[in-house]
């Protein structure tokens, strides 16, 4: 089991900005500025709304990446595979070799196939196989390693490629996340679908 | 409902500035209109030329209270005076004797044209209306109105918010100049 330290978030949330901030603001800059607080405030919002859209035309998966990445060695059984998924409520890691080198990913798709028939993806499909069928089929998986099940070879990025790209791969893989490498192969972080949400801006009807 | 709720306005007005920047603007002002004034008084007192018109108290505010703003930059206020007074000068022109249709025409076409060029400078709406209602002794000058007072004018009292403005550290004058 491989755990990363937490590293800087990368990912800064639109901060809230009252009147009062802006009153403040203005009365440290000396010199009278012909601006309203409302007005002012209303370009803050459309400029950070432009920095958002700026930040997804030119970002790298360096740049919106969960740098705390939680992995699983190929030989990890897959119950603490489970425990480790559920502990850090991800709904996937990526696996490693020995060497520390991504040789899968694993999800709970993966989970779920493995444990219906029919090739079933979904929990609810799971539970309803259960029922009919009386009894689970993840018994059956018991001693299974993360190898078993992993998504491999898994697709990876590079810390600078673009996250547009990253996006066209989640849609053409029909994948929801994806690791990221550095120069030298090794896993530095991950992007998932809940980074590129954060990347949305979050106040105002129109989104990107 | 929302036309009379808009009515009530949203937002709170700015804060006052610092006592430091009270004293600077009242002295820029002071020297800046000084200038025009002792011009205006002291040479050419007594000839058909006059230097000192209302609408340059209008932009002694912007351009020594309130020198950020972009009305305040040089393009405005050279632009801004200039085209209006053009423009007053034709709307005088055009009708002599309808100055009740000629001075707001004149405003009016003002302010357009300042957006257009974007040379916004409240103070020129003045000075397009002192074109219409200066009386014979402006009306006299035709379109060397937009030379003399105006243009000459708003030059010097540019000149002194250059020298004026920069002397303190926490000014600094202009943001932009064309």
């Amino acid at each position: 089991m491989v755990e990363k330290k937490p590293a800087e978030p990368t990912n800064v949330p639109s901060p809230e900005i009252a009147d009062e901030d802006i009153f403040a603001a203005m009365k440290e800059i000396s010199g009278y500025l012909d601006i309203t607080p409302g007005d002012f405030k209303e370009v803050y919002h459309l400029a950070w709304r432009h920095a958002r859209e700026r930040l997804l035309r030119t970002a790298k998966a360096r740049e919106i990446m969960t740098r705390d990445v939680a992995a699983v060695r190929a030989d990890s059984p897959l119950q603490e595979v489970a425990e480790l998924m559920a502990r850090r409520g991800v709904s996937g890691v990526p696996v490693l070799d020995t060497a520390d080198r991504v040789v899968g990913v694993i999800s709970e798709k993966d989970f779920l196939k493995a444990m219906s028939s029919g090739g079933i993806t979904s929990f609810m499909g799971v539970v309803a196989q259960c029922l009919q069928e009386k009894g689970c089929k993840a018994l059956g998986i018991r001693k299974g390693k993360a190898a078993d099940l992993m998504n491999a070879p898994a697709v990876t990025v590079a810390e600078d490629t673009q996250v547009l790209e990253v996006i066209k791969l989640f849609k053409e893989k029909g994948i929801n996340r994806v690791p990221v490498l550095n120069s030298q192969a090794r896993l530095t972080g991950i992007v998932s679908r809940g980074d590129l949400l954060d990347l949305a801006p979050s106040r105002g009807g129109r989104t990107l | 409902m929302k036309y009379f709720q808009k009515m009530r306005g949203n937002t709170k007005s700015p804060p006052r500035v610092s006592l430091a920047e009270i004293a600077w603007s009242w002295l820029g002002a002071f020297l800046g209109i000084l200038a025009v004034a002792l011009i205006n008084y002291k040479f050419l007192g007594g000839t058909a030329l006059v230097l000192l018109i209302g609408s340059f108290g209008a932009s002694a505010v912007l351009i020594y209270g309130a020198i950020k703003s972009p009305l305040a930059q040089p393009r405005n206020l050279l632009g801004g005076h200039i085209l209006s007074a053009i423009i007053g000068v034709s709307a005088y022109k055009l009708f002599p004797g309808d100055l009740w249709l000629a001075a707001p025409l004149a405003v009016a076409t003002a302010i357009a044209v300042m957006h257009a060029t974007r040379t916004l400078h409240p103070p020129g709406g003045a000075t397009a209306l002192i074109a219409v209602i200066g009386g014979a002794q402006i009306q006299a000058l035709g379109y060397f109105y937009a030379v003399a007072p105006v243009g000459l004018g708003a030059v010097i009292m540019l000149v002194v918010a250059l020298l004026i403005n920069n002397i303190p550290k926490t000014r600094s004058y202009p943001e932009f100049w064309f």
